[in-house]
């Protein structure tokens, strides 16, 4: 038997992290969500229809704001509960038992959400680029039948007009930026959830997060406007956007929907924004959890 | 091999309860040493510390003061937790996963794989008798089934050390003498075992060693026939013996100074007779007793 030990085993973190994901999926929290999600998706084919322009910008607005807000709430239900749930079974005791260090057990768990979460937008974005799809050819079509005798130049104008106002590139970075946020959520419920006394403080106090950070950056630009900010209030600003994520800059639905193409310097700047907070409440969460009394 | 399997060395915890100006002491100054392949029984009444003691062993709670060891090395240390195996009190596992995903799940942690895994979750499944429930979920199990699990669990990596509390506690008497052989046959394999109870009479049977604790205080220790035994006494156990040969027997030890103190019949005992009793309805089958009570 090899008896050496690791002090970061991939095996383990990947051995909790598909418990985890287990765990979740045969909880039947997870059906209830994803229903929802995908009927309210579903519905928005049958929105009355303007022009297709405005039929398509009801789509992705709605559909990518059911999306955003679904992630994130499951994002935060399904985390609230792991670690508690763990210490109540006393399940967390034969875990650590082992020669697994808390941090691995922190990081498998987080893992276990983030590729829960992955499979839910996947499954949600798929529905919905399928059902963009299908009108968008419906549109094109009709486009033919009803264009069949103006000029090819006219034609092609027109379903150009089409295709921009349908599925691009941009639905898939928006997409992405869904899944951060809700990475990030996740994160930041797993090192409240190791504070926390209960899971319904976990949960307000992140609906609370949720609110505060998609406000903050509005609240910002109007004290940083208003007052010569010196630097108290910039040092209070930091912190405020440090324990509230600034969850805005995670939208970009608004530009989706008005068709500005999103730039990849952007995209990158998300990407990185959101990688650091789920670090730093990853390192907030092991540091706490060493310290914690089970 | 000179190496201690655990030592325990000044012990204290103390908890403060929120919201509660006095604290309590779990344990005090408690010294501890457990050899290798020793079977050391933790006594003691209810709150006396049996559980915290084992979790500080563990590194699962830190002490107050004093330190605690595994083969040498600091129990805050998780390599020190590389060869053993622990059974929590009342364990409750996931209740999601079947009998067999538990055991997998637990031998991961192990860094087990592949065929070795395999066959290590089949020969533990075989052990503690719960092949036939293995596809079933914990959620379904009983009391009695959730503790061989567990003890399964403890020994999926092959450990040197096996922490028990409380092994045998809520378990039928047929499941608790499977245990008690299980831990027996670990005795026989060198392998030291940990274990805390208030089953007296069962931890008199498995334990070479007991030490007795009292308020978080150990009062008593040391090897079980010295504590337990009386000096001056020596017992005989006759079959058929006539009336006559008692006599004689009677007048013997009156002429050599010594005092007959008691006759009595032999009597079976009581788990005996439960267990010859329960085996004639449902064969020797350790999960059968539960799969009966089950719900549904
Ligand atoms: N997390 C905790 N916070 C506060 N007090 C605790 C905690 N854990 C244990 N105690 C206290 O420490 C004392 C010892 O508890 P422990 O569980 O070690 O007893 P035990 O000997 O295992 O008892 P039992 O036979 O009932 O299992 C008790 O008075 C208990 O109330
Ligand atoms: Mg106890």
């Amino acid at each position: 038997m090899d008896s050496s030990h690791r002090l970061f085993s991939f095996q383990r973190i990947l051995a909790i992290a598909a418990n985890t994901l287990t765990e979740l999926t045969r909880q039947k929290v997870f059906y209830v969500l994803l229903i929802f999600a995908l009927v309210l998706i579903g519905s928005s084919v049958f929105m009355a229809r303007f022009s297709f322009q405005q039929e398509f910008q009801i789509m992705k607005d709605i559909s990518l704001g059911a999306m955003s807000i679904f992630s994130s709430l499951l994002a935060i239900v399904a985390t609230a509960r792991l670690i508690p749930q763990d210490v109540d079974d006393r399940t967390i005791y034969t875990i650590l038992a082992k020669a697994v260090p808390r941090f691995e057990y922190l990081l498998g768990k987080l893992l276990g959400v983030l590729l829960l979460l992955a499979i839910s937008v996947v499954l949600m974005s798929a529905l919905f680029i399928v059902v963009l799809y299908v009108r968008e050819q419906t549109v094109v079509s009709e486009t033919l039948r009803q264009m069949s005798r103006a000029p090819r130049e006219q034609m092609d104008n027109a379903l150009n007009a089409v295709r921009a106002a349908g599925l691009n590139i941009d639905i898939l970075a928006g997409v992405a930026v869904i899944y951060l946020k809700a990475c990030l959520l996740a994160a930041l419920t797993l090192f409240v959830s190791t504070f926390a006394t209960t899971n319904i403080f976990t949960v307000v106090v992140m609906v609370f997060v949720y609110f505060i950070g998609h406000l903050q950056s509005t609240a910002r630009e109007y004290w940083l406007e208003q007052q010569t900010t010196g630097w108290l209030t910039r040092a209070f600003l930091a912190l405020v956007a440090l324990i509230f994520p600034d969850l805005q800059a995670f939208n970009l639905v608004d530009e989706i929907v008005a068709g500005v193409a999103i730039p990849l310097a952007l995209l990158a700047n998300t990407a990185l924004l959101g990688i650091f907070y789920i670090g730093i409440y990853t390192l907030a969460a092991t540091f706490v959890f060493y310290g914690k009394e089970l | 091999m000179t190496e201690e399997a655990i030592a325990v060395e000044g012990l204290t915890k103390v908890f403060h309860v929120p919201f509660h100006r006095k604290a309590i002491v779990a344990v005090r100054d408690l010294n501890l040493r457990v050899g290798p392949g020793e079977v050391y029984g933790l006594l003691g009444p209810n709150g006396s510390g049996k559980s915290t003691t084992l979790k500080i062993i563990l590194g699962l709670v830190s002490p107050t003061h004093g330190r605690t060891k595994i083969f040498g090395r600091d129990s805050s240390l998780v390599e020190s937790r590389e060869a053993v195996g622990f059974l929590p009190e009342n364990p409750y596992f996931y209740r999601f996963l079947t009998g067999e995903e538990t055991l997998r799940f637990f031998g991961k942690l192990c860094r087990l794989t592949g065929s070795r895994l395999n066959d290590r979750v089949r020969e533990l499944l075989e052990l503690v008798g719960l092949t036939n429930a293995r596809d079933q979920r914990l959620s379904t199990y009983s009391k009695g089934m959730l503790q061989r699990i567990g003890l399964a669990q403890a020994l999926v990596n092959e450990p040197k050390l096996v922490v028990l509390d409380e092994p045998t506690a809520g378990v039928d008497p047929a499941g608790s003498r499977a245990i008690r052989n299980i831990i027996a046959d670990l005795r026989q394999r060198g392998i030291t075992v940990l274990l805390s109870s208030h089953l007296l009479t069962q931890v008199q049977e498995i334990c070479d060693r007991v030490g007795i604790l009292a308020r978080g205080v150990l009062v008593r220790e040391g090897h079980l026939e010295e504590l337990i035994a009386i000096e001056n006494r020596t017992e005989l156990v006759l079959e058929n013996a006539s009336d006559a040969l008692m006599k004689e027997i009677e007048k013997l030890a009156a002429n050599s100074n010594a005092k007959l103190v008691e006759r009595r019949r032999s009597t079976t005992t009581l788990e005996r007779l439960f267990l010859d009793a329960t085996k004639r309805n449902d064969e020797t089958e350790m999960s059968k007793p539960e799969e009966m009570t089950k719900s549904e």
